[in-house]
């Protein structure tokens, strides 16, 4: 696009549409900005998104003062979003705290003035490594440790790993329940559950890899390692007393994700990608709001080269480049270049889709509205097994497939005929708060909905149809007499 | 009119990875040079076929990639300009507004190009 082209100032293009006197530094969806008038543009769209969740009630004066129910826990990768964010938010909501603290009590209406309190009492940066799960790629929490204490010495560094999902330690910190380790059977669509003894518990790094080593594709990878994550940092979030979470998603990588997400199987959870309210159930809930759903990827970009920001960048791991997230996002940028005003109008149509049904509960591994009846309807839609499956041992409690979402179980199940794992591993260890929903579930829940259902048929007079896994013996028993020989 | 033009290149967001990990270089490039973008200086420089141009940001591209970067062209250049998430500012500013690569270029011209694919 050329000079003569852009903005919208019919006299002179170069002008910044703004404050229509300085000469225009940045071109943003065809408007230009100075580079005066450019932070306070990322400063409205930030508060613009930010500012209606940080009340617990949506607030109707405007005049209300900011003030959260609970802590602030900020996710931060060392990608270009989260260093964005966590310098805008540092600079919006965090620094007038750190100017009172050493300017004593100057400020405007005197200290115990509401409009000096800190919206959030305290402040956290939260960093999940995800180098174990990855053989060969490096540890990068002390890079980022350095440069949270140099740059926001107020905001305290909590740092995680992605095996601490699989590490009972951890779990026990966070303070949730105490829960037996599981393990689902990825050869079978039904993902048959089975429980490991106390005894044989392997260490969460070899859970990681294993769990990483059982799943189908790339895609797969990469959408388990990103949920993984989340639920890491909204247990910790649960766990610093936190009423909001912070993610550095900005408006381009909004649009890939969504895009993405509905393409594996994502859209009963299309809303919840921009903004969700999540229920850890004995607390209050935590929001997962994303601040830079507004800002582009290159108004990011020109912020960190302006402010001098140091961006660490994510180190790609092996074949992260070969899953539809990723080809999403090549074909998102591109979009972007050529069509500046295309990827905003994405994050927009997706904000006004709603599902049509309530949610029947939540996905047991990604804590996710679960959309009700959806095993059914694949059932009769899909092919359910191409290969025979080894006949389990009858110990089995049950199958994992109701309490996962579409999305969770299409990327459990769903093979390429490209396979990407070379390992023989064929038991999935679930992640701790799976294997806590589980329990839940078979000790109360589950029991009692099958027994309500079992009575609701009787008195239908409809058969009772049990499903249940048999072994080539037993069905060649059933069906035996009816065989020509 | 000077016949080479000295730039000063910088790269951000990554993209220095590509170019021997130095984030800043000094770089001097012909004033004029070859329409079709080949930077290899003809084996005949006398010889007047060759339809020439001033000097702009598409041929330091060219120019860039040819001499300067060291590894996987693919992740800097696509269809004759710099990669989709590449953000170019010329002195400072956007080069949307400076008419990208038409730009023609100046002495002590400074030009940035910035990843902004490093993660995020």
């Amino acid at each position: 696009m050329f000079a003569n082209q852009v903005g919208q100032n019919t006299t002179n293009p170069s002008l910044c549409i703004k404050c229509k006197v300085n000469t225009g530094r940045i071109v943003v969806r065809h408007a230009v900005y100075c580079k005066e008038c450019f932070p306070a543009l990322l400063g409205s769209k930030v508060k613009r998104s930010l500012d209606s969740h940080i009340n617990t009630k949506s607030e109707t004066s405007r005049k209300k003062s900011l003030k959260a129910s609970g802590n602030l826990l900020i996710g931060f990768s060392g990608g270009l979003g989260s260093t964005v964010l966590l310098d805008l938010i540092s600079k919006i909501y965090l620094s007038s705290r750190t100017e009172i603290e050493s300017e004593g009590n100057k400020q405007r209406g005197g200290k115990d003035h509401p409009r000096n309190e800190p919206v959030w009492k305290e402040a956290s940066v939260c960093y999940v490594e995800i180098s174990a799960g990855f053989p060969g790629m490096k540890d990068r929490t002390d890079k980022i440790r350095l440069l949270v204490e140099e740059k926001y010495p107020a905001l305290q560094l909590i740092p995680l790993r992605l095996e601490n999902a699989f590490d009972r330690t951890w779990w026990d910190k966070v303070g949730r329940n105490v829960t037996s380790d599981a393990t689902a059977d990825v050869t079978s669509e039904d993902l048959f559950l089975s429980t490991i003894s106390d005894d044989f518990t392997p260490d969460p790094i070899h859970k990681l890899r294993t769990y990483i080593s059982a799943l189908p594709t790339h895609t797969a990878i990469a959408s388990a390692t990103r949920i993984l994550t989340r639920l890491l940092l909204l247990h910790t979030a649960r766990f610093t007393q936190s009423s909001h979470l912070l993610l550095g998603t900005s408006l381009t990588s909004l649009s890939i994700t969504l895009i993405s997400s509905i393409s594996q199987g994502g859209g009963f959870s299309v809303r919840e990608e921009a903004q969700e309210e999540w229920n850890p159930g004995s607390s209050g809930a935590i929001r997962l709001v994303r601040p830079l759903q507004e800002i582009t990827m290159k108004e990011c970009s020109m912020w960190a080269w302006w402010n001098d920001l140091q961006v660490i960048g994510k180190e790609a791991y092996p074949g992260s480049k070969l899953g539809i997230g990723a080809l999403t996002k090549d074909f998102i940028v591109g979009l972007e270049r050529d069509y500046p005003s295309t990827v905003s109008t994405i994050a927009r149509t997706c904000a006004k889709l709603a599902p049509k049904v309530s949610a029947g509960g939540i996905c047991v591994l990604c804590e996710r509205p679960l959309q009700p009846g959806v095993q059914e309807w694949k059932s009769r839609i899909s092919i359910r097994a191409t290969t025979e499956s080894p006949v389990d041992p009858p110990s089995l409690l049950q199958s994992l497939t109701p309490y996962l979402c579409y999305s969770c179980h299409t990327t459990l199940t769903s093979r390429s005929s490209k396979a990407v794992s070379n390992s023989a591993s064929t038991s999935l260890p679930l992640p701790m708060w799976t294997s806590a929903h589980l329990l839940d579930y078979s000790s109360s829940t589950t029991d009692s909905i099958d027994v309500e259902i079992q009575e609701d048929v009787k008195e239908a007079g409809a058969d009772v149809w049990l499903t249940r896994k048999v072994g080539a013996d037993e069905m060649k028993k059933a069906t035996g007499d009816f065989l020509l020989e | 009119m000077a016949t080479t033009i000295s730039l000063r290149i910088e790269f951000g967001g990554g993209l220095e990875l590509l170019f021997s990990n130095e984030r800043r270089h000094t770089i001097t490039i012909p004033s004029v040079v070859p329409s079709d973008n080949n930077t290899k200086p003809p084996l005949d420089p006398s010889s007047n076929e060759v339809e020439t141009k001033l000097a702009d940001v598409e041929y330091l591209i060219y120019h860039l990639r040819d001499h300067l970067l060291q590894e996987r062209a693919e992740l800097f250049m696509e269809n004759n300009t710099v990669r989709p998430g590449i953000l170019v500012l010329i002195n400072d500013t956007d080069w949307e507004l400076e008419g990208e690569g038409e730009y023609v270029l100046k002495d002590n011209d400074e030009i940035v190009f910035i990843s902004t694919l490093h993660g995020g």
